[in-house]
């Protein structure tokens, strides 16, 4: 670099200012990891629904856990302490292990039993009627069951209780042991969390994570009990951490190789370093522009958009290849400036076309990258050509590129080759079998397949429903939910009794109608004839005459009690299913019917009727990952149109143009090939890593075109896409060998990428001589 | 060495003494029998709820550790099924009822302590309860008190009354107005009067016959 007192003092500004921008952005930088961001606004219910569930549905706030390692007893306790433990909580709204004993129903809600279950509508608490119950109860008394039953039964005479608790059993019962839930093999105890955090939070995700492990570790009672908690939290949790961790590794190694990579290639320490503060710059200006810009920066427009800039460190090498003795860098860079402007530019064409997705994370992304790029082209032309020294060897008089390049020149280039791979990779996009793309929106996630089964497999344990299909029912506020619910009930008793459906949840099992409860206000008998009528009943009788006096208290509470609502049982431990099946969306409710063991999904359809809209979310999610990609489809054809108008306005004839883009337009389709034919289906990251690639073709292109005539220069040039190549191609084969989908496909997609274009932009773009 | 303390009320026993612990050992130790092993039993129920007890008989049937049958025939029918874990009561005219033991504090006591019995082995009883035993050359008397203050709460102790080597009474006491009391094999046999009291079991148990 360079000694001037000019030059230290504008280095020294630079980092400076660097450092302050820096510190600024990191200050409030908001990271959302909300995937909605990247999923393109609803346009029917069933996706607005399916985007409502992802975000902050109750089931994307449900955890499962299971404890394993030790006896069934001891688990079971175990599954009992920490239930107790967490009841508390703030960071969970309920926590429930299945163990439903009396005291589940708080007391204030004990004497709504009579009001809840629909013994009263067949039954009059009369004398026979309550002699028989009577009776029973003696033998009660002189069962096994006398110890659990005898509490209740001054209260309860009548066991309603129980059958209260019957009725609001799950859908299937999951495998219980010491009456707790475990799964069928009986070796792990399983419990559900409801996180008051929305999956997509991660940080308070975690906390809650946290505090359930902290809790579990305090009660655990050998070192071999070990607790696993499965969820879409736990997974954010989970990726976000894997994903920093494995991308700052590889970012490690990346750096490193391409610091090693560099010194070999150049020899110059101080150069080096001083071309990373393009890069830098453009990180930080991507970053400042975001959080300007949007709310809060998404962790995938971070990870990706660094991943997008890394074109940039390309931009300094170019300047370093052509640097030589008799010219100052400040020459070099003008000359170069035309190519370099018009690869940005192009770049940043395509991806400002993002812009206009519709998909909110794209157009992060866009702004990102177009942000960075413009700092990284600014700096590299004006900034950094007064800081590097003059170089002492010219590239383009090394014998050795010498003999490469006219080794290169020697080889065949029939045009016909190009062509040739141009229809053979159409023939494989066109008819090699299996899916073109992945409408599969679970795969968009990046949780390890095996992580997602383990998941699938506790939850089938735990016998909840098949959320394939719901049947949606929207109403103006609970109570006309609960009575469109209830409407609906012989229609779904009716489907059940034909077996097109195993079995239905919905909250009117849990919470009768207002007019319901009231009814069976109405059949409670009054005081005295409650009291004549057990007097009666007592008589013959073991029991005490006035051993029922709490029972005949709780028939009064029960008659004066207003209709108990949906949101007072909210807040009970039932609240966790209602909430699951009676929401709320802004002003209006939101209520769902579940089904198990769904035989005849066309069947379902006579119920999609009066406003009640059957949901098939697995066609939804497709539709939904389907628009996305057209509009991403869209904005890259457009990229492309533009991307052809920018390169015809710059290089002004029409050979030229060709010979710049064939490289790349040959790239994009063997790339594309190459994913299809190994039985890639694509998704939404290796559309964005083949617009990556693309820039960089075009950028190899766009040199060597530059490089035309003058041998010296084609040897710098080759010099400096040979460095940019092989850095780029060590820091994306990197990314290919990650375990983690995303940085997997980015990677594949580029590395192969890089090298066709480098041995395409060689063969195709030099003029050929006549 | 042996003290006649025929008439001494089980509460008021020391608990947990060595010597008597010796003696509780060998005592059970001589209640050994091989499974399976089956019981006429007559059981009075005594509870706050009720103005007089509940009395049923039938026979309990041990075919292992973790399996007891308790078969009532009179007045009702009425089947518990004890396997491993599971509870299930089934009772004529009436739908099964299944759950857990744990659910059923006494009957887990009754099977533990069954077990115990008739695996003559002080050890396992000595693992929930403190243990005191009084006998004379015929009679003895067992107290088993629960030392988890969650079973403490439900019930006070638990008293197995006997001559020879045969149990005569097993008794889970909860509290002043609730019991559970079984007579065992001869006893089933002893006339009861209008009204059983727990002061007439308390003599018929402890009664050397």
């Amino acid at each position: 670099m360079k000694r001037t007192p000019f030059a230290i003092a504008l280095v020294t500004a630079w980092v400076l200012i660097l450092a302050a921008l820096g510190w600024y952005v990191q200050k409030d930088l908001v990271i959302g990891t909300d995937l909605r961001l990247f999923l393109p606004s609803a346009s029917t219910p069933e996706q607005r629904l399916l985007l409502d569930e992802i975000g902050e549905g109750p089931a994307s706030r449900t955890l499962v856990a299971a404890i394993d390692g030790d006896t069934p007893e001891a688990l079971a306790d175990a599954s009992r302490e920490l239930v107790a433990a967490l009841s508390d909580s703030e960071n969970f709204r309920v926590v429930s292990n299945g163990d439903v004993s009396f005291d589940v129903i708080p007391d204030e809600l004990l004497a709504y039993r009579y009001l809840l279950t629909p013994t009263l509508d067949t039954q009059a608490f009369d004398t026979a009627y309550l002699r028989r119950q009577l009776d029973d109860r003696a033998r009660d008394l002189a069962s096994p069951a006398a110890g659990m039953l005898e509490p209740i039964l001054s209260r309860d005479p009548t066991l309603e209780i129980l059958t209260l608790l019957q009725t609001w059993q799950p859908l299937r019962e999951p495998n219980r042991l010491y009456d707790v839930w475990f799964d069928t093999a009986g070796t792990r105890a399983l419990l559900i969390a409801e996180t008051t955090a929305p999956a997509f939070d991660p940080d308070r995700q975690r906390a809650a994570i946290e505090e359930m492990q902290q809790a579990f570790a305090a009660i655990r009672t050998n070192e071999n009990m070990h607790l696993i908690i499965s969820g879409p939290g736990a997974f954010s949790v989970l990726m976000e951490h894997r994903t920093r961790s494995e991308a700052q590794a590889l970012g490690t190694a990346a750096t490193i190789g391409m610091i090693v990579l560099l010194f070999i290639a150049y020899r110059r320490l101080g150069s080096v370093v001083l071309s990373a503060l393009p890069l830098l710059t453009a990180g930080i200006a991507g970053l400042l522009s975001v959080s300007l810009l949007f709310d809060a920066v998404h962790g995938i427009t971070l990870a990706f958009g660094f991943t997008l800039i890394g074109v940039a460190q390309d931009y300094p090498l170019h300047l370093l290849s052509h640097a030589r003795p008799e010219r100052s860098p400040l020459q070099s860079v003008r000359e170069l400036w035309p190519t370099l402007m018009t690869g940005v530019a192009s770049t940043c064409i395509a991806y400002a076309t993002f812009l206009f997705s519709g998909v909110v994370g794209l157009s992060q992304l866009a702004c990102f990258t177009v942000a960075a790029l413009v700092a990284a082209g600014l700096t590299t032309r004006f900034l950094l050509p007064r800081l590097i020294g003059e170089s002492s060897r010219d590239f383009g008089a090394s014998p050795f590129l010498g003999r490469l390049w006219s080794r290169i020149a020697s080889l065949p280039r029939p045009r016909s080759i190009a062509a040739a791979l141009a229809v053979a990779a159409s023939a494989v996009i066109l008819f090699a079998p299996g899916p073109m793309w992945e409408n599969d929106l679970s795969k968009l996630s990046p949780v390890p397949p095996d992580l997602l089964m383990r998941d699938q497999e506790l939850r089938s344990h735990l016998g909840t429903p098949d959320l394939r299909y719901l049947l949606v029912v929207e109403a103006s506020d609970d109570a006309a939910a609960l009575q469109r619910l209830e409407d609906l009930q012989p229609a779904l008793l009716d489907l059940t009794q034909r077996g097109v459906i195993a079995g239905f949840d919905d909250a009117s099992r849990y919470i009768p109608t207002a007019q319901r409860q009231l009814d069976r206000q109405q059949h409670l008998p009054g005081d005295a004839e409650l009291r004549a009528s057990l007097a009666q009943a007592v008589t013959g009788t073991p029991f005490h005459p006035d051993a029922f006096e709490d029972f005949v208290r709780d028939v009064a509470r029960a008659r004066e009690l207003p209709p108990l609502t949906p949101q007072a049982l909210r807040d009970s431990p039932l609240g966790a299913v209602l909430d699951l099946l009676l929401s709320h969306r802004g002003e209006r409710t939101l209520a769902l019917v579940t089904f198990a063991g769904v035989n005849d999904p066309d069947a379902l359809h006579e119920l999609s009727r009066d406003g009640a809209v059957l949901l098939d979310l697995k066609s939804a999610s497709e539709s939904l990952v389907a628009q996305q990609r057209t509009h991403l489809l869209w904005s890259l054809v457009i990229a492309a149109v533009l991307l052809v108008a920018v390169i015809a306005f710059s290089l002004r004839r029409i050979g030229r143009v060709v010979r710049v883009l064939a490289p790349m337009a040959l790239t994009t389709l063997i790339i594309l090939a190459a994913l299809h034919g190994a039985g890639v289906p694509l998704t939404l990251f290796h559309l964005i890593a083949l617009i990556l690639a693309a820039g960089l073709g075009l950028d190899y292109a766009l040199f060597f075109e530059h490089a035309a005539e003058d041998p010296q220069e084609q040897r710098r040039t080759l010099h400096a896409v040979l460095v940019c190549s092989i850095s780029t191609l060590m820091v994306f084969a990197l990314l290919a060998l990650s375990d983690l989908p995303v940085l997997r496909a980015i990677g594949l997609t580029v590395t192969i990428g890089v090298v066709c274009n480098f041995v395409l932009a060689l063969l195709l773009t030099r003029e050929t001589r006549s | 060495m042996l003290f006649v303390l025929a008439a001494t009320l089980p509460g008021l026993l020391p608990a947990a003494t060595p010597p008597e612990n010796d003696d509780a050992r060998a005592l059970i130790a001589t209640l050994a029998r091989p499974a399976p092993a089956t019981i006429d039993f007559t059981e009075i129920r005594f509870s706050a709820l009720l103005k007089q007890p509940i009395i049923v008989s039938g026979q309990l049937a041990y075919s292992g550790p973790d399996a007891l049958d308790r078969r009532v025939t009179q007045p009702y029918r009425e089947d518990t099924e004890i396997r491993g874990n599971a509870v299930r009561v089934r009772r004529e005219g009436e739908p099964e009822r299944n759950f857990a033991i744990k659910r059923a504090p006494e009957l887990q006591l009754l099977l533990r302590t069954f077990t115990a019995m008739l695996q003559g082995d002080a050890a396992a009883i000595e693992k929930n309860f403190s243990l005191a035993a009084t006998s004379d050359p015929i009679r003895w008397q067992l107290v088993l008190t629960p030392q988890d203050a969650r079973l403490a709460r439900r019930v006070q102790h638990i008293r197995i009354d006997g001559r020879s080597d045969l149990p005569r009474c097993l008794s889970i006491v909860n509290d002043a107005r609730g019991a559970s009391i079984m007579l065992l094999g001869a006893a089933t046999h002893v006339q009861m009067p209008p009204v059983v009291t727990r002061e007439w079991l308390e003599r018929t148990c402890s009664a050397g016959e």
